[in-house]
């Protein structure tokens, strides 16, 4: 597989803080790697260092294989926009003047596609209007636009949808996974908010206290989060033997319980037990949402670390 | 590091600071050349004058401009999309360099066009003139060199301006004592008034006075004195400076020792 992002136990110190403790992840190429973790987890931190704003303390990333010490990690960066905590644009200026000092900072030869940047993030209508008096969305959408210069192959973006209301989100939503689908941009996006990040991400990493908890693709995640029925009976082996003869879906927990990934049949599951001399001693509909996946992945007691 | 100074220079035309300071650069000359009409003036002592106050008008400038490139998180587009820090240092000085010489000719040209035909011509010969005028301006990039080390290493635009601000009129206050006690004389005046005609007269004694500077001590202090910006300014716009050469080279200088500590600061600066 083509990893766009591959970092190496990286660690970063501020004074004696640790922001991030070794954390390692890779990012594939195509994929809208929804980036999870609480306030101060280290999201923004590891951000940072790959767009160059800070250094690590110690580990290393690559990005597009080139390592972060190599002088050449310069050209990488080229591949990527990025909009880091706050949209990066001069607020006096229009959306217009402020894509154009994004051209001439790449110093790409003409404004050509500068319209259709401004179209694509639904800016097209603001004229003379000044970055100041954007709306947070709007300013959000601006960000993304700068990014969009120059053609990036990977696009970052820091908590994109904080603050926004509602249409804000949606709009966001739709232009990130049109970035994706349509450039085949492969897209690091940070946020807390999962509900949000489950419709677009494809790739998932958790993170708490500067480490990575876990990776996994969105299939993964949602059969981790699948809605199942939990029995709990006197001997799995039987339920297993009965399952499998009715062709349904299960995973076994305990030698009592095991989670059964479909509607029963109460009745005829009862009866299909009773000749195996099984008995079914309970049963309840079993629903881990994203959150309190993540939650039992981090723990309710992590501590914040900003 | 071109592509940098055109995203730069591009900037600097469209910015509200930059247009204050284009006004200001035509309307205080103005002001002066006005509130000054039917009194002399000497048109080659007030194009040098701009010297001894640029130190301020450009710390406002510089703090301001460059501030906004952290206020406004723009300097992150600029190292996330791959420019080195040095790069984006020395372009950075290089326009607000460009902005000080154009705001000193504005002060120029405004002086010369109205100036000369309210008050007459230039009275000092046109090759010193312009000797003054290219030290000034060595001596205007020392100047751009420290507020630019301060506003890109210091993160917060109110924080930079007030530094950089305080800086200047320090360097003014400075330069002014300095310059106050060089000037003392060797020997004690003593002065005398004529009652019946109101005449003073100051004849200088053979006891020597205290507060004169001489040997080393003087020299320390002619030294801090040359090198010191404001120092330089108050020296050529007085037409005391000793040695041209000597100003220029302590401006080149600093030019160098503080971009030199800035690019390394500024380096290995976190970003937020």
């Amino acid at each position: 597989m083509d990893y766009v992002l591959k970092t190496n136990a990286l660690c970063k110190n501020y004074k004696h803080f640790k922001a991030l403790n070794g954390l390692s992840m890779s990012i594939p190429k195509g994929a809208i790697y929804g980036f999870v973790g609480k306030n101060g987890a280290g999201k923004t931190t590891l951000i940072r260092l790959i767009c160059g704003l800070q250094a690590p303390t110690s580990g290393s990333y690559t990005l597009y294989d080139r390592e972060s010490n190599d002088r050449e990690i310069t050209k990488s960066r080229r591949r990527m926009g990025a909009v880091v905590e706050t949209p990066s644009v001069y607020l006096d200026m229009t959306a217009e003047d402020n894509l154009k000092q994004q051209y001439l900072i790449l110093g790409l030869p003409s404004f050509d596609g500068l319209t259709d940047i401004l179209k694509l993030v639904g800016l097209e209508n603001t004229g003379k209007k000044k970055a100041k008096n954007f709306s947070l969305g709007m300013k959000q959408r601006l960000g993304i636009a700068v990014a969009l210069v120059g053609d990036p192959d990977f696009l970052v973006l820091d908590e994109p949808i904080n603050g926004l209301d509602p249409q804000g989100i949606i709009e966001i939503r739709e232009l990130i996974l049109k970035l994706n689908r349509e450039r085949q941009i492969t897209v690091l996006i940070s946020s807390h908010i999962l509900d949000e990040l489950s419709r677009l991400a494809t790739h998932y990493g958790f993170i708490d206290n500067g480490r990575m908890v876990k990776e996994m693709t969105a299939e993964e995640l949602e059969a981790a989060c699948r809605k199942c029925v939990r029995v709990e009976v006197s001997d799995t082996k039987a339920l297993a033997r009965v399952l499998d003869g009715m062709k349904i879906d299960y995973k076994i927990l305990t030698d009592k319980t095991a989670d059964v990934y479909a509607k029963v049949n109460v009745s005829h599951l009862a009866v299909a037990l009773a000749k195996e001399n099984c008995e079914i001693i309970s049963m309840w509909e079993h629903d881990e949402s994203l959150e309190s996946y993540y939650i039992s992945l981090v723990g309710n007691g992590g501590g914040r670390n900003d | 590091m071109t592509k940098l100074l055109r995203a730069g220079f591009a900037r600097l035309f469209k910015n509200k600071v930059f247009c204050l300071l284009s006004l200001f650069s035509i309307g205080y000359p103005l002001f002066l050349l006005l509130i000054q009409y039917g009194h002399p003036l000497q048109i080659d002592a007030l194009i040098v004058s701009y010297g001894t106050m640029i130190g301020i008008v450009m710390s406002i400038f510089i703090s301001l401009f460059l501030g906004t490139e952290y206020s406004d998180g723009a300097i992150r587009n600029k190292i996330s999309v791959g420019h080195k820090r040095a790069h984006i240092y020395c372009s950075n000085l290089l326009v607000t360099a460009a902005a000080s010489l154009y705001s000193y000719l504005l002060w120029i040209v405004e002086v010369v066009v109205v100036g000369i035909p309210m008050y007459g011509g230039i009275t000092m010969p046109l090759s010193s003139l312009f000797l003054t005028l290219g030290v000034i301006f060595v001596a205007v990039f020392a100047y751009n060199a420290i507020y630019t080390m301060i506003a890109m290493t210091v993160s917060g635009k109110a924080v930079a301006a007030v530094v950089s601000i305080m800086l200047a009129f320090g360097l003014i206050m400075l330069a002014l004592t300095w310059f106050d006690r060089l000037d003392e004389p060797q020997f004690l005046e003593e002065i005398s008034v004529n009652e019946a005609t109101d005449e003073v007269t100051i004849t200088q004694t053979q006891e020597p006075n205290p507060s004169y500077l001489s040997g080393t001590k003087r020299e320390i202090y002619e030294t801090l004195l040359n090198i010191n910006p404001a120092g330089q300014m108050y020296q050529l716009a007085g037409r005391a400076a000793p040695d041209h050469a000597m100003l220029v080279c302590y401006s080149l200088g600093l030019v160098a020792m503080f971009t030199a500590v800035g690019i390394v600061l500024f380096d290995k600066k976190d970003i937020k």
